[in-house]
């Protein structure tokens, strides 16, 4: 079948097989190989991007229902003509990226979780990002940063 | 290339189904896609995504009866006011379920049909009496949702059928609970999960209990209800007596096994434990007393942490 | 203390942040290189099996595949401690997971159907899982082609003082037995192998390995390659953990398959073969027995350890060396004996993970002391301050101590807790306080003929310095560090600074990234380097200046004299002078760093380490004393980092290493059953995510090390070490019972809840009474 989807604002049009995966078709087919895998089954979030306004672990997500979705990877989290946001320059600055590989599939998490309006609060940040796996940060310098957005941000 | 079906509607499903013996339902894919990936399920088999059928979608009030379609997904279910209030066991199961894009993605028909013996939406949906709607060729079938699954990854849908909504009605003076043990804090099957419904006569302490339900997930193939709990509790409030009670009935009904989210022993146990806070919480909201939001998810009143978060 | 520093101490973001908040750093996955093939391991089913014969002609039919190796087609030679170890396993399997056989093919889907086409009978075995019953007279044979008794691959034995002395003066004995769990590193970058020969033969690698020039070697020894003509490259490493430390079978079946497919191939491991087939962290059963007089000053401590290997030696057959440094150092402990068993049984098998054999021994330890504290009326944390370890002491194995700040530690976590106030005063909540503290090696280790690394510094003509170090950046900070220090040594701003460390072609040689070694190691050789370069360049400046280049100094890239505002000079054009003449020359040097450390001895007594890493928590837990669940509330640590070069690193090197450690006390386990894991994969293996992780509250203390660079001391393995142990003594605050064992689940607490379980406690009132009355 063919899709065609929007990635980072980007119309794409591909043949794919259904059944593939979304993570498949961004690293092997589109080459958007910021988007990492860690597991393979949902469970490290590392894959993350937005579908439609909402985060998905793309290593799960036929892309045969996806036809005419919206995508954003991590590369295009910041928006056009822009290196990094508000919250990646706040991941920068905290601290909060070491290893980096469950980083851009955090960042992307994240986003959308103050794109949903989350609390601004430790408990509710850390609630909404339970399913992003860091094995290095021990997840204080993530939460930070993600508590100074969505505080900045209210402003 | 993979055969893949995307119906428009649910008759067009069934008749996709009909037509390609050994074709799997997809919806949330949350499951699937991790068994076809590891051979426990055919890689082959044509999929038939129901996700693009308007009838099974959505979350809908019509007065105090409660429908939700088969591809419902998690976080809507989660985020659903009414039924954070009227139905606190359904948000509460939906809340713990994965993490925020996996409930994105799962649907209330996926966790129902995969039947894991500790799906996260059974017990709720099992202590509130849910119905469940299977259309297949012959047409329409009603089900209970309790007994809907038969055992560890079977349930009754033949083969072409599928679910298409389940319904239950929340009337005034009920209310429920969810509460589960796991390892971890979150991204955890449950080892132990409890649901408990309770209607009472009235507001208030003193308020007796009419009809009350708890159902055991993750301590037997299927989830199931605790039998003998009317003569229990019903015409008076749950006591401490009365709540042990239901500890023990609740401990009885568990056919547990020993593997590496608990003993069979500690579920048991455990088991009997969640029953009477889920009872206690379920009569709470029952009652009007409960003001708390969702539970913690142990049911047990919480410290703050030593930065101030909430535990 | 100085700290009037341009960059050492400051907040520095680390320097690949923004590349990896971005998406944009390319890890070995990530790769595309022309021709690539991806290869694949067929691993054994069984615990314990004879080869009787593998068939790979019906893979080798299958268009697309390029190579299918097994012992019969490849040579190969042992690898690991005591060589008990090869690549492709060719007359009997010892643990499932094994490699059996592998092949390269032109898709991932291709190699997987070749996998399936291989058939390989095997014969069943009798297989054994648990080390005690490994050592049974009678037991099956794991290596059977190796001269050793009862499955023991090796023994640790030390003692020192009259044992039986210390006994009969000891007030107080506690005893018991601690075990721990097999666990995992669990980095979410899986293992990745990229291996190709050139046209002319050359070997290039690109692995996120971390003991670079030892996998080097070890390629060439076992495969019987040149070791000249191997490159290995390192490209970012997605976590490590120890998990990536060193060589493993895949590695080299990876280079064996570029041998024979003539291409490059990718092996990249799959999550559920990251849990089975690359290396874990070893279980150890510790009987303990501390004694203690009674005033508290500790008599003596006993430890008869079994260490389940698995079955073949890696690097976590040598976790006894750290464990045993705990059991004779931790505290002045004086008279101790510790006799370990390594026990090879058929299961994954042992690596180097982060903390290497400490948090298993102060899982015990520090319990002990707890139970001991409660058996003599004190409170824990005036024992611990007590018997604490101070700058100066020569510890029973030759562990000099030189920096220390073990009691400030303890004082800081004591009076931020508000333990006095706290523990003890919240069993009705079901609550608890509980410590631990530590020491390790925090100035390299000594496990090698060197524990050296080099170091290169050139500045070209814009003024950009590059560091060429030996070491390797992990995630854990360590290239913005050594940055640092050269920024600092050379008076230059950060920005100037680049560091390469990823290619063997160019890097001088490191024994590599373990032990908390390289902030100490690495630093020490970049600060040497930077120092000879800042010579030279004020050497040239003098010229320009005028001024005898002792005078003159150099910050923010400015060089200028003292009291002469006017006499100032970029330092970028002190370069550009020396260059741009005839005679030119530009700025390079470099410099090789060995701590002036010692091997351990026979008797396993030597100073191992230039300087010792001490650190303290404090952790709160709520127990739900019906189900069994414990929430950890808070963390309070307070770690003795000598000097921190850049404190946010130090920081999240101490908050990720606690939550590692919190994983370990509460839910991190590879259970066995029948010698496999049921369930390799992240659902149920238990690492924490940020609902379990606690608020942490870091407190670095600096003692300013003589040796260190700037003063620092070794931090990255630190922050692991303590949780199983406070978690365990705030539990037994909390509600009474002593985890004997971690992972601490909720039906194991639940039942020692209903048991009563506690260490036997042999308290001599006689002895009590006779010091009191003094």
């Amino acid at each position: 079948m063919r899709i065609s989807i929007t990635v980072n604002g980007d119309p794409v049009a591909q043949p794919v097989d259904p059944s593939d995966t979304l993570l498949s078709v961004l690293r092997e087919r589109l080459h958007l190989i910021g988007t990492k895998w860690g597991c393979l089954t949902g469970d490290c979030g590392a894959c993350t991007v937005i579908v439609d306004d909402r985060s998905v672990v793309s290593c799960l997500q036929t892309v045969g229902q996806i036809d005419g979705a919206d995508i954003t990877t991590i590369e295009g989290i910041a928006g056009r003509g822009r290196m990094m946001n508000d919250l990646q320059e706040a991941f920068v600055t905290h601290g909060a990226a070491q290893c980096g590989f469950c980083t851009p599939g955090m960042v992307v998490a994240a986003e959308q979780l103050l794109r949903d309006g989350v609390e601004p609060n430790g408990a509710a940040i850390r609630e909404g990002l339970a399913g992003n796996l860091c094995r290095c940060t021990g997840y204080s310098k993530i939460i930070d940063a993600v508590l100074s957005v969505a505080l900045a941000r209210m402003e | 290339m993979t055969s893949y079906y995307r119906p428009g509607s649910a008759s067009e499903a069934v008749a996709i189904l009909a037509a390609n013996p050994g074709a799997m339902v997809i919806a949330g894919g949350t499951d699937l896609v991790i068994d076809r990936r590891l051979g426990r399920a055919d890689p082959r088999a044509p999929l038939v995504d129901v996700t693009g059928i308007n009838e099974l979608r959505g979350v809908r009030w019509d007065g105090d009866e409660l429908h939700l379609g088969a591809t419902a997904t998690i976080s809507a279910i989660e985020s659903d006011p009414a039924v954070i209030v009227r139905t606190s066991a359904l948000a509460e199961a939906a809340r713990v379920l994965g993490s925020v894009q996996i409930r994105n993605m799962a649907t209330l028909g996926g966790n129902l049909c995969t039947a894991s013996p500790a799906a996260e939406m059974v017990p709720p949906l099992m202590v509130h009496d849910a119905v469940a709607a299977i259309r297949g060729p012959a047409g329409e079938r009603r089900q209970a949702v309790a007994d809907v699954v038969t055992g560890p990854r079977t349930t009754i849908l033949a083969s072409g059928e599928i679910l298409t909504n389940v319904r239950l009605r929340a009337p005034a003076l009920s209310g429920s609970c969810y509460l589960r043990q796991t390892v971890r804090w979150a991204m955890d099957l449950a080892g132990v999960g409890v649901a408990a419904w309770v209607l009472t006569d009235g507001t208030g302490r003193e308020a007796a209990v009419q009809e009350a339900r708890v159902a055991l997930g993750a301590v037997a193939p299927t989830a199931v209800l605790v039998p003998g709990l009317e003569s229990l509790l019903a015409g008076a409030p749950p006591t401490t007596e009365r709540l042990g009670a239901v500890s023990a009935a609740a401990s009885a009904a568990c056919e547990p096994i020993s593997d590496t989210r608990g003993t069979a022993e500690h579920r048991r146990h455990v088991a009997g434990v969640l029953a009477a806070r889920a009872l206690s919480i379920a009569h709470a909201r029952a009652a009007g007393l409960w003001s708390g939001g969702l539970a913690p998810v142990n049911g047990r009143a919480s410290a703050v942490t030593s930065s101030g978060e909430r535990a | 203390m100085r700290s009037d520093y341009a960059v050492v101490g400051k907040r520095i973001p680390k320097l690949d942040a923004p590349d990896k908040v971005t998406g944009r750093t390319v890890y070995a996955d990530d790769l595309k290189l022309s021709g690539l093939l991806t290869a694949a391991i067929k691993r054994s089913p069984h615990p314990h099996a004879r080869i009787l014969s593998v068939d790979v002609s019906a893979a080798e039919a299958l268009p697309g595949v390029y190579a299918v190796i097994h012992a019969g087609n490849v040579t190969q030679r042992p690898f690991g401690f005591g060589h008990d170890n090869t690549p492709l396993k060719d007359r009997v399997v010892r643990c499932v997971g094994d490699e059996v056989a592998a092949v390269a093919a032109v898709d991932a889907a291709t190699a997987q159907r070749a996998l399936d086409l291989i058939s390989v009978d095997y014969e069943l075995l009798p297989a054994v899982d648990d080390p005690f019953e490994a050592l049974q007279p009678g037991a099956p044979r794991i290596h059977d082609e190796l001269d050793i008794e009862g499955n023991v691959s090796m023994e640790w034995n030390f003692q020192t003082g009259d044992l039986a002395e210390a006994e009969r003066r000891s007030a107080v004995i506690v005893s018991g037995s601690y075990s721990s769990p097999q666990a995992a590193p669990a980095p979410i970058e899986t293992h990745v192998v990229i291996a190709g020969f050139d046209a002319d033969g050359a070997l290039e690698v690109i692995s996120p390995v971390h003991m670079v020039f030892m996998y080097r070697k070890e390629l060439a020894d076992c495969l019987g390659l040149d070791w000249r003509r191997i490159t290995v490259r390192q490209p970012p490493v997605g976590g490590s953990f120890g998990g990536k430390i060193d060589i493993d079978a895949h590695d080299f079946i990876a280079v064996m398959l570029a041998r024979a497919a003539r291409r490059p191939v990718k092996l990249a491991m799959s999550r559920e073969e990251e849990f089975t087939g690359t290396r874990t962290r070893q279980p150890i059963h510790f009987q303990l027995r501390t004694g203690a007089a009674a005033d508290g000053t500790l008599l003596f401590r006993h430890a008869e350890v079994v260490s389940d290997n698995g079955a073949y030696n890696a690097w976590g057959s040598h976790a006894l060396l750290v464990a045993m440094n705990t059991v004779t150092s931790m505290y002045r402990v004086g008279t101790s004996r510790l006799n370990a068993k390594v026990v090879y049984t058929n299961k994954n098998y042992g690596g180097s993970v982060r903390g290497f054999g400490n948090p298993q021994a102060t899982f015990a330890v520090e319990q002990q002391m707890e139970e001991l504290a409660d058996a003599l009326g004190m409170d824990p944390m005036d024992l611990r301050l007590k018997n604490a370890n101070r700058p100066g002491d020569v510890t029973p194995q030759g562990l000099e101590i030189t920096s220390c700040g073990l009691s400030e530690c303890l004082e800081t976590v004591r009076r931020k807790s508000s333990w006095d106030q706290r523990r003890g005063r919240m069993r009705r909540q079901h609550r608890g306080l509980g410590a631990a503290a530590y020491v390790h090696v925090g100035g390299g280790a000594r496990i090698y003929g060197s524990d050296g690394c080099g170091a290169m510094t050139k500045i070209d003509d814009s003024g950009r310095v590059a560091l060429i170090s030996g070491s390797s950046e992990l995630g854990q900070g360590s290239e913005t560090a050594l940055a640092m220090i050269v920024a600092e040594t050379l008076g230059v701003p950060l920005e100037a600074v680049s560091v390469s460390h990823d290619d063997t072609d160019v890097k001088p040689w490191d024994v590599g990234v373990h032990a908390s070694r390289t902030t100490f190691v690495a630093g020490n050789a970049a600060r040497m380097a930077a120092a000879k370069a800042r010579d030279e360049l004020l050497k040239g400046a003098a010229e320009v200046l005028d001024r005898p280049a002792r005078s003159l100094t150099i910050r923010d890239g400015v060089i200028s004299v003292p009291g002469e505002p006017t006499a100032t000079l970029r330092y970028e054009k002190a370069v550009r002078r020396r260059l741009l003449r005839e005679g030119s020359s530009i700025i390079m040097t470099s410099a090789f760093y060995d701590p002036p450390t010692q091997r351990q001895d026979e008797n396993y007594v030597g100073n191992i380490s230039a300087s010792y890493g001490f650190g303290a928590h404090v952790v709160e837990v709520e127990v739900d004393p019906d189900t069994g669940m414990v929430r950890v509330l808070g963390l309070w640590a307070a770690h003795d980092v000598g000097r921190a070069i850049n404190p946010m690193s130090c920081e999240g090197q101490i908050e990720g290493g606690a939550v590692m450690g919190v994983g370990l006390a509460l839910s991190e386990e590879l259970p066995v059953e029948d010698g496999r894991f049921p369930a390799p994969n992240l659902h149920d293996y238990g690492m924490p995510t940020a609902m379990d992780a606690p608020p942490i509250d870091v407190t670095l203390i600096e003692t300013a090390d003589e040796l260190g660079p700037f003063g620092a001391k070794g931090i990255g393995e630190g922050g692991i070490i303590l949780p199983p142990a406070a978690i365990a003594n705030a539990v037994a605050d909390a509600v009474g019972v002593r985890p004997r064992s971690y992972p601490i689940r909720p039906w194991k607490l639940r039942r020692w809840i209903e048991t009563g379980e506690r260490s036997h406690v042999d308290k001599r009132p006689q002895l009590v009474r006779d010091v009191n009355a003094r």
